[in-house]
């Protein structure tokens, strides 16, 4: 116990002696930081102008044709669309379908609406960008004016139509579970935080063993500390130097967010963001911790088995692939929105899987108590059976020089000692 | 403290590398551990060290089983390295205290170390600006600076020069009149010769010789002369064939029995103008040469 303060001690000074990562917490922070004063710099180097931008812009709103097959149509299409569009200059236009397009190419005109008859259109447009919706409000628009039209073909009167079509469904969801919509982007940062976490400190602590090796302080080391105290001090360091880093970044962010919360708040995402539960937090930290020393483990496991620096990126490559496959597991059942699929059930037990997995299910379902409870012990045991197997991987990795063994061989001579 | 090892026997997978070792180290005596490269030198040390348990066989202090806690134990392997880019006193420190020094002890105990080594200037600066013998030097620290009871020093001698050899020696002298139990390994069998009381010697896994480097000598028969003389030829032409000149100038007579020796030395002062004469004994070398030469030599470590 007491070796392992010791070698806890040592590793943690490597890393906040080690420039770069002291140099990459920085930056992060400062990152951060200019993320959050954002609204603030933007506001400073606009000055007042923000506030009349909608004058402003009606000097130079994008140009929006429209060609009809009859004069009468075209004027009740502009009517129409100068609501329906009001951030744009809506132009009737007498121009071939040609030279049409040659105006938006040459960007004099934004798009163009070509009718063939007040239910057919052709909607021009340079890039069709994945956001733009013009054509459905010009759906919309048509719609309305045909079932207008109809209406008062059959006889109706023009406010009885009018009133038909302007009927406001009022909706109010409440939900009693999680709001995934709320949700999402907290989650979405949790998730990645842990992934580049584990991936950055699960290599650093493979390289960090196999140096030790390589430079034969090893051959001291082993025959001076136990291997279960190097392994545990190792990745406890690298946890808590991981920890500290989180908490600069986020703690940061969270300091910067309170400073600029007026800033922020027609920022629907990043209001949901700070808004995030305190329980969800507790919930982060165990399972950041847990899943953490798991990948840490194996890393140092692997890293003892290399002999030479440059066989650490492939020696640690099935692990890396592990990790990536649950993570991408995880982002696509979020993406989804089906987080409590049948995979992501199993994989929140499995413990290569399961923090990533089973936090993802508590932040955004309902999760019951004892699923949670259970998906925590076999993590916690699972911990500690690796970590003690890591271990053993290290004691005999550590004395095997020359080619990197087969995994086979490392596994027998595990369990004989 | 008496430091015994009996019946080790280990195998790494279907090899077997020890088998049956016995061998006895004493407080206040040096001890050498001979043999060539993949005798089984490295793994009886790593054994005695606890790094990993023995197939069968104990190791024994005072004559009871070893307890890891309470002995102290320091080593400079054959493979030196410390890290590379860490503080020579910080490494060096962490090292005294993984063996249970408190740190304010282990930083006094390692810069009074850096001291009598002449490597005081050096305490606060980087391994790898160090030339390659004062790297060696700050490493010989490891194994001293938490006062062990038992010193083990794998090939002590290598890349030293020979100013640093000699306090090197100094540095072990001093340990062996400390009644510490010194453990060599070496190939220089000058310094093994120089240094060892008792030896063992040790061939593809077994302990083919051991004991006191003296008894050991003593046992060969001593059936043979040397003579150092002015005039050799005269001698020569007297015995003949049983006469035979060595490299260095001396004569190395051979007798029918060792008990005409006395007698022959007596007719040798009375008769010829002799310089010195003495017994015959095999040096180290020749021993080392004679038991270990067998064994096929393999490189694999495991």
């Amino acid at each position: 116990m007491k070796q392992f303060g010791k070698i806890l001690k040592f590793e943690l000074k490597y890393y906040f002696k080690n420039k770069v990562f002291v140099g990459v917490t920085i930056f992060l922070v400062l990152l951060i930081s200019v993320l959050m004063f954002l609204p603030r710099i933007v506001d400073v180097f606009s000055g007042n102008e923000s506030k009349d931008t909608v004058a402003e812009e009606g000097g130079e709103s994008p140009v929006l044709l429209v060609k009809a097959a009859s004069p009468e149509e075209a004027e009740t299409v502009k009517g129409l669309f100068e609501t329906a569009f009001s951030g744009y200059d809506v132009q009737i236009t007498e121009d071939s379908e040609w030279d049409i397009q040659e105006e938006i190419l040459s960007e004099s005109a934004e798009c163009a609406f070509v009718f063939k008859n007040l239910t057919s259109y052709t909607y021009y447009v340079d890039n069709l960008s994945m956001y733009d919706s013009n054509t459905d409000i010009a759906d919309s628009v048509l719609q309305n004016l045909y079932r207008m039209n109809k209406m008062i073909e059959s006889g109706m009167s023009e406010e009885q139509a009018g009133e038909i079509i302007a009927v406001q469904i009022e909706n109010n969801s409440v939900s009693l579970g999680k709001d995934q919509m709320q949700n999402y982007w907290y989650t979405y940062i949790m998730i990645f935080a842990l992934y580049m976490v584990i991936l950055l400190y699960g290599q650093m602590i493979a390289t960090n063993v196999a140096t030790e090796k390589s430079s034969r302080a090893m051959e001291l080391l082993i025959t001076s500390a136990k291997p279960v105290s190097m392994m545990f001090g190792k990745v406890i360091a690298s946890c808590l130097a991981g920890f500290v880093q989180l908490i600069a970044v986020f703690g940061s962010a969270i300091l910067f967010y309170t400073i600029n919360k007026e800033q922020w708040a027609d920022n629907m995402i990043v209001q949901s963001i700070f808004d995030m539960p305190v329980s969800l937090l507790a919930y982060m930290l165990i399972f950041f911790v847990l899943g953490f020393f798991i990948y840490a483990f194996l890393y140092g496991a692997i890293g003892s088995t290399a002999s030479k620096l440059e066989d650490i990126n492939t020696s640690v490559m099935p692990i890396t692939m592990l990790f990536i496959i649950a993570f991408m597991v995880v982002m696509f059942s979020l993406a989804s929105g089906n987080v409590d699929n049948a995979l992501m059930k199993v994989c929140s037990y499995v413990p290569f899987t399961s923090s990533m997995a089973m936090f993802t299910r508590i932040a955004m379902s309902t999760v019951p108590w004892y699923e949670i409870l259970i998906s925590v012990a076999i993590l916690i045991g699972s911990v500690a059976g690796i970590g003690v197997i890591s271990a053993k991987i290290y004691r005999v990795g550590v004395l095997l020089y020359g080619t990197t063994p087969k995994i086979g061989s490392i596994l027998k001579a595990v369990w004989r000692a | 403290m008496i430091l015994e090892l009996r019946n080790i026997e280990k195998s790494f997978g279907s090899k077997q590398v020890l088998t049956g070792v016995s061998f006895k180290a004493e407080g206040g005596k040096a001890f050498g551990l001979l043999g060539r490269n993949g005798a089984g030198k490295t793994t009886s040390i790593r054994i005695l060290m606890n790094v990993f348990p023995a197939d069968s066989g104990e190791v024994f202090i005072d004559g009871k089983p070893v307890d890891y806690s309470r002995v102290q134990i320091g080593y400079l392997p054959e493979e030196r390295g410390l890290y590379p880019k860490k503080i020579i006193a910080d490494q060096l420190a962490y090292f005294a205290e993984l063996k249970g020094m408190s740190h304010k002890a282990a930083v006094k105990s390692v810069d009074g170390w850096l001291e009598r080594l002449g490597m005081a200037e050096y305490r606060n600066k980087r391994l790898d600006t160090l030339s390659k013998g004062n790297q060696q030097k700050i490493q010989l620290v490891t194994a001293l600076a938490h006062n062990p009871d038992i010193i083990i020093l794998d090939e002590p001698f290598s890349g030293l020069d020979p100013v640093n050899a000699m306090l090197l020696k100094d540095v072990v002298k001093e340990q062996i009149a400390e009644n510490k139990v010194v453990l060599f390994s070496s190939h220089q069998m000058s310094y093994i010769e120089e240094f060892c009381d008792s030896i063992a010697i040790l061939n593809s896994g077994r302990v083919v010789l051991s004991g006191e480097l003296h008894d050991i000598k003593r046992s060969y028969v001593r059936d043979r002369l040397i003579v150092r003389t002015e005039y050799p030829q005269k001698m020569k032409n007297d015995f003949g064939a049983e006469c035979t000149e060595l490299d260095n100038g001396s004569l190395l007579i051979r007798l029918a029995s060792a008990d005409e020796k006395q007698g022959m030395m007596k007719r040798l002062v009375d008769n010829y103008d002799i310089d010195e004469v003495k017994v015959f004994e095999p040096s180290l070398n020749d021993i080392f040469v004679e038991y270990a030469g067998g064994g096929a030599e393999k490189e694999d470590r495991q």
